[in-house]
């Protein structure tokens, strides 16, 4: 295990290598995705100077809810870009998934090895920012199982979003063509889970119950971490890594299978 | 080392008639034609052995060593490498061969190839003096110095060959599996990776499965000779009886010094004579071509000459065309 | 002339076989339009309105503005970047055309295709969902149109400007994902610039930005009319010229840079 662990850093240590080549573009990519999120937020708390809540919720208790999503969900990207659905498309159709095949070495580490945009780490700080922001302003109030909820909550937004991601990439090994709405589940459930529930009409509450549980990954844990009132008792709030951990497994199984499927047809 | 026995791979592929009637009814329900790319094939190899594996584009061989090399499922048949079923063992069985595809590196394409080496090293666990006795014999071979530092996108073809037959034997695989490693060198890269692969085939026992378009490789590498095409082996032995059944008739072409009117000669068939030059047409049995030489230089006047062998495609068409089928 | 007409008609033309409108592309835009529509509506909330905007105005405006993301090519466009990258620039450089007009001609050719594929499908799309809002006349109609026209061509000027930092720099990437997401907060596509507070707006006015998408959007929803409108439309037209004319002039010290070092 650890032996596995050392590859995936000295793979990751190629991988970003020369990403810094041109320090200017990188640092403006660099600032560029940090403002993405920044703006986006930003403009939700400058229209809420005028309007002070949004459904109820001040524009702190905003800020941890939206922050928390940009930290785990930038996290994530960066972890399993080796597993974006158009990385691991082309890296199947030009044949270079062949060549890890080929290596006495796990596939997956491979996979999550061979991709890490350093410069996408701005959403990621800012996501931290935004989040430690609105904590500081609530005040929120520390306890030990808050201490221990917010890893949790992380742990499973990367592992759900990852496992998304994974089941994308095991798509493309039969086809490129429906990959595209997986960017509804990825980017849009998480830009839609980034703000409260609440606000949504029926159907899309739906979706971000059922398809993209956000209700357990982010939204009931918030609630908790916030002290607002939870639907069913505190215990809903700890169900994140769990959902998340899950449909990463399952999804790993997949793409096992999928892997199968690859070499009894080729490409 | 290598047992295959009644190994198929058969792959469906959607048929869609065209027009508008043609797509209408493939919406409805798909049609599917079965492409046997490997047809119930059998052969063993031993250890130590270095095969040349040859035949048309589309023939199989791609197909078998993608299978050989785990991969590719088989549809029917067995395989046996090295005590493993390549596919299913998947990282046991890969330590232990090397792999090298003509049409695409194995190395990383951004990275000095230096570092590419040194990664090897370390997913292949090879120990320290191993890796470096290795490297220091095959930068020396092969001439790695002038550019390991340089990242692997800006190698020639010829440079980025040498260092894809380096790292693929870093780890001293007991087989290495090559796929086109000559093609699109010129006359010395080639000399150079030929020499290398029997050094390696003599002092290591690496066994050698290679695929190739090029005869001049086969006539260098090979004493036992495959063929395969449309799927099936159409021949399996020695390239000695290969060409003493096969060979076909190879060519003179000779450039003269002035004209002539006729420039019949005992011995080969004239096939065209135009503005003084004259292609001659013979076979192995009946002449040798320094024979043919003499012969011609005796009666006419030659400014040059060419001597052509028959390609890939011409001897194993005569193969096909005559139905002769491979031995076991 | 005839030659801009054969231009963009074959870049139309290129564009109508890459199967624009992708399906899920679409539903893509219309998630995302549905999710921004719901906010803006919950920040009005039980105010109804906000600075001239109430419900049917925001939703019309985040529908708006998911319709408005393929002509403007909001998201990226580095094909410039690319060409002087690879070199293909040099094919073009050897036409006797003028660059800038080869290239807008290009654009346009898109531009429409867009808004005919992707623009008014999803319109059509949200009306379903949506009780949207309608020009009310035609001389809004042909505001809405002149407007539309003029956001395309401030759009095109200004990311054909920041391509050209590929003549001075062989990694340019940053700086144009720099300028994008400036463009995409000062333009409106994030939020309304109405629901900022005056500084903000008065800040963004100092950019051409807002007349990408926020101004177009303003005069649809008739929140711009008579002496306004047609400041609004000069104010469009100015700043479009007015980075066509910078593009022009850097492209051309572009070229000769590249003449000189050789590509």
């Amino acid at each position: 295990m650890g032996e596995t662990f050392t590859l995936y850093l000295r793979l990751l240590n190629l991988t970003l290598r020369g990403q810094m080549q041109y320090r200017a573009s990188f640092i403006l990519s660099l600032i560029s995705t940090g403002l993405i999120s920044l703006f986006e937020f930003g403009a939700l708390l400058l229209v809420l100077i005028e309007l002070e809540t949004l459904a109820g919720w001040t524009i702190a208790e905003l800020a941890v809810l939206y922050g928390l999503v940009e930290f785990s969900f930038g996290l994530m990207d960066n972890i399993f870009d080796g597993f974006d659905p158009r990385n691991f498309g082309q890296r199947v159709r030009l044949g270079t998934f062949d060549q890890m095949l080929l290596r006495p070495v796990p596939l997956i580490t491979q996979i999550m090895g061979s991709r890490f945009e350093l410069r996408r780490i701005g959403r990621i700080v800012i996501g931290f920012a935004v989040a430690a922001a609105g904590i500081l302003v609530i005040p929120m109030q520390w306890t030990l199982w808050k201490v221990v909820l917010l890893p949790m909550m992380v742990i499973g937004m990367v592992c759900f979003f990852g496992g998304l991601f994974v089941f994308g990439s095991t798509v493309t090994f039969w086809t490129i063509e429906s990959i595209e709405v997986m960017n509804i589940l990825t980017y849009g459930g998480s830009y839609a889970m980034s703000h409260p529930v609440s606000i949504y009409p029926g159907w899309l509450r739906a979706f971000l119950t059922f398809i993209v549980p956000a209700i357990f990954l982010n939204y009931y844990p918030t609630l908790y971490l916030l002290d607002r009132p939870l639907p069913a008792g505190d215990w809903v709030a700890f169900l994140s890594p769990l959902v998340g951990i899950g449909v990463l497994w399952l999804a790993f199984r997949v793409f096992k299978i999928g892997i199968r499927y690859y070499q009894s047809t080729g490409s | 080392m290598i047992h295959v026995r009644n190994l198929s791979k058969h792959f469906r592929i959607s048929t869609h008639s065209s027009g508008m009637a043609g797509t209408l009814r493939s919406l409805i329900s798909r049609q599917y034609r079965t492409v046997k790319a490997v047809d119930n094939i059998s052969f063993d190899i031993n250890a130590g052995e270095l095969v040349g594996y040859l035949g048309p584009n589309g023939a199989g061989k791609s197909t078998t060593l993608k299978m050989l090399t785990g991969l590719l499922v088989p549809t029917t048949g067995d395989i046996s490498v090295n005590g493993h079923l390549p596919w299913k063992t998947r990282k046991r069985y890969v330590a232990r061969i090397g792999a090298v595809f003509g049409q695409r590196t194995t190395l990383w394409w951004d990275l000095p190839v230096i570092d590419s080496l040194s990664l090897l090293q370390h997913i292949y666990r090879i120990p320290a003096d191993t890796y470096q006795r290795n490297l220091a014999k095959f930068t020396k071979v092969l001439e790695l110095s002038p550019f390991l530092d340089t990242p692997v996108r800006s190698l020639s073809l010829g440079q980025r060959m040498r260092a894809d037959i380096a790292a693929a034997l870093l780890h001293d695989p007991d087989i290495l599996f090559l796929d086109e490693p000559t093609i699109g060198l010129d006359v010395v890269a080639k000399e150079r990776i030929r020499e290398f692969i029997l050094q390696v085939n003599a002092e290591r026992k690496t066994t050698v499965l290679l695929t190739t378009h090029d005869l001049t490789d086969v006539e260098r590498l090979c004493d036992r000779v495959m063929i395969i095409d449309q799927g099936k082996l159409l021949f399996d032995g020695q390239l000695s009886q290969l060409r003493a059944r096969f060979g076909g008739k190879r060519e003179l072409v000779v450039d003269f010094a002035e004209r002539y009117d006729s420039a019949s000669v005992v011995g080969a068939d004239l096939v065209s004579l135009e503005n003084q030059r004259a292609t001659y047409q013979f076979s192995r049995g009946e002449t040798t071509a320094s024979e043919l030489i003499q012969r011609i230089s005796s009666q006419y006047r030659i400014r040059d000459l060419e001597v052509r062998e028959p390609d890939i495609e011409t001897t194993i068409r005569r193969i096909y065309e005559e139905r002769l089928l491979a031995t076991e | 002339m005839s030659t801009f007409f054969a231009i963009v008609s074959r870049a139309f033309q290129r564009h109508l076989t890459y199967r624009a409108a992708t399906i899920a592309g679409l539903l893509t835009n219309f998630f995302f339009g549905l999710v921004r529509g719901s906010i803006f509506v919950a920040l009005i909330g039980s105010r109804g309105s906000l600075n001239g905007l109430d419900a049917q105005g925001v939703l019309t405006y985040a529908a708006l503005g998911q319709a408005m993301i393929a002509y403007l090519s909001i998201f990226s466009w580095r094909e410039l970047m690319d060409a002087v990258y690879t070199g293909e620039i040099s094919t073009d450089l050897l036409r006797p055309y003028p660059l800038f007009t080869l290239w807008m001609g290009k654009d346009f050719g898109r531009a429409i295709l867009n808004i005919l594929t992707r623009g008014f499908v999803i319109m059509l799309v949200f009306e379903w969902v949506w009780d949207l809002y309608y020009p009310q006349s035609g001389g809004q109609w042909l505001a809405v149109g002149v407007s539309v026209l003029l956001s395309w061509l401030l759009s095109f000027a200004f990311r054909f400007l920041i391509n050209l930092s590929a003549f001075w720099s062989p990694e340019a990437s940053g700086f144009l994902r720099f300028f994008y997401t400036i463009s995409w907060f000062f333009s409106g596509f994030l939020m309304p610039l109405r629901l900022f507070p005056p500084w903000v707006q008065t800040l963004a006015q100092f950019t051409p930005f807002p007349h990408m998408v926020n101004t177009v959007t303003e005069i649809y929803l008739g929140l711009l009319t008579g002496p306004a409108l047609f400041q609004a439309l000069l104010t469009q037209l100015a700043w479009a010229l007015a980075l066509s004319a910078a593009g022009a002039l850097v492209m051309r010290a572009g070229v000769r840079r590249l003449v000189i070092q050789g590509g």
